[in-house]
């Protein structure tokens, strides 16, 4: 067969994959990072709690300012962890999603659009948990989450949802009315 | 770019990368946009109803996440409501102190039955593409390929049985639901994953060497 046939894949535009690839990329050096410089970023999320006492609830008792400590750095170990596993699993999935809309979605708005959606959307989401890491030691694990929320996970993830909703109803109806 | 007088030719170690004639391919064969080429070979697309499964999982994983996160407090007034309507199958003795342990404990068990809903949905919706995407193209035999393309599409509803698993147990009891979701629906979805992936396998392996689907 040859590419271009009507059962060949199409590919995805090279922006799409070059953000697809860059995110995966991000992700892999954020798994790395996390394990190289574990003790360093122990330390910096520690010095920064330490300096906002008011904003943790920190009161001076080493017995109950190491247990609120401790909560924080599990919290901000995990935020870079859902950083690593997101942004691997969303590459794969900008990817997979772009790739089917690229040849199964005929109209071209619809396409681009679900196209634009899938990639700033897909891209932009696992930064989200970046962003709650670096907030946390600076306004806590609620005030940094809400934050994220509202500027990254809300608007990025709602992104995508609406755009793989919306390319699985196309495939639905393609299905529907295949003849 | 020109070499430096007296900079070639000279003794080379075998195997070395040699400065050589610039390849240059001839117009039309560079990488199409319309189509993935590699090393020469079209790369097929799936049935649709493969497609609209593997997207479909995918949407559903995504959603998920979402639901977890913008609606943990009704999902957790919900599961506390649904243990207390089923008080007999958890084995809610009225002492405060048990029942809080017991109900915390099935709780979790919902919670991570959706977080592993989502996990694997998004996971498994490309698996279930590509890997249908190398049977539409390396697999001659199209009765062959049907089965992988059955076997791919029942194994990628596999996520579903999480979902499963956190109702379950909220029905049913922690243990009793677990059980149910895990021998009735995440262990037959899951082995007919393995297997079309094992068979995919084994067929790829067989059909090394040969022309690939025409």
């Amino acid at each position: 067969m040859k590419a271009g046939e009507p059962d060949a894949w199409r590919v995805p535009p090279a922006s799409t994959l070059l953000a697809a690839v860059l995110l995966i990329a991000c992700a892999e050096v954020g798994g790395a990072c996390m394990v190289k410089f574990k003790l360093e970023l122990t330390r910096w999320a520690r010095a920064v709690i330490q300096a906002r006492p008011a904003t943790h609830g920190l009161v001076g008792v080493r017995d109950v300012d190491e247990e609120v400590i401790d909560e924080l750095l599990v919290k901000f170990d995990a935020a870079l962890r859902l950083f690593h596993l997101h942004g691997e699993g969303m590459g794969l999935v900008i990817i997979a999603t772009t790739m089917t809309a690229a040849t199964l979605v005929r109209a071209d708005a619809a396409r681009r659009a679900i196209t634009a959606l899938l990639t700033v959307g897909g891209a932009g989401y696992p930064v989200g948990y970046l962003l709650w890491g670096v907030l946390i030691p600076h306004y806590g694990i609620d005030r940094g989450k809400t934050l994220a929320e509202w500027l990254v996970w809300i608007p990025f993830g709602g992104a995508t949802i609406v755009a793989v909703w919306w390319l699985t109803a196309l495939l639905g109806l393609g299905l529907v009315r295949r003849p | 770019m020109p070499l430096a007088p007296g900079h070639w030719p000279r003794p080379l170690p075998p195997a070395a990368l040699t400065p050589g004639p610039r390849l240059v391919y001839p117009r039309g064969q560079g990488d199409p946009p319309s189509g993935l080429r590699v090393d020469g070979i079209g790369v097929r697309r799936p049935p649709l109803a493969v497609v609209f499964v593997a997207v479909l999982i995918i949407a559903l994983g995504e959603t998920a996440g979402a639901v977890m996160s913008q609606l943990r407090p009704q999902l957790d007034t919900y599961a506390r409501a649904r243990i207390a309507a089923n008080a007999q199958v958890h084995g809610l003795a009225g002492s405060a102190e048990y029942d809080g342990e017991v109900i915390a404990r099935t709780v979790y068990v919902t919670e991570a039955g959706l977080s592993f809903f989502h996990t694997h949905a998004q996971g498994l919706g490309p698996v279930v593409l590509f890997a249908s995407t190398l049977a539409a193209t390396a697999v001659r035999r199209r009765r062959a390929r049907t089965v992988l393309y059955v076997l791919l599409s029942v194994g990628g509803l596999f996520p579903a049985g999480y979902l499963v698993y956190s109702l379950a147990a909220l029905e049913l009891g922690r243990e009793s639901g677990v059980e149910l979701a895990e021998r009735y629906v995440l262990t037959p979805l899951g082995a007919a994953a393995i297997v079309g992936l094992l068979v995919l396998a084994a067929l790829i392996v067989a059909g090394r060497g040969r022309r690939p689907a025409a």
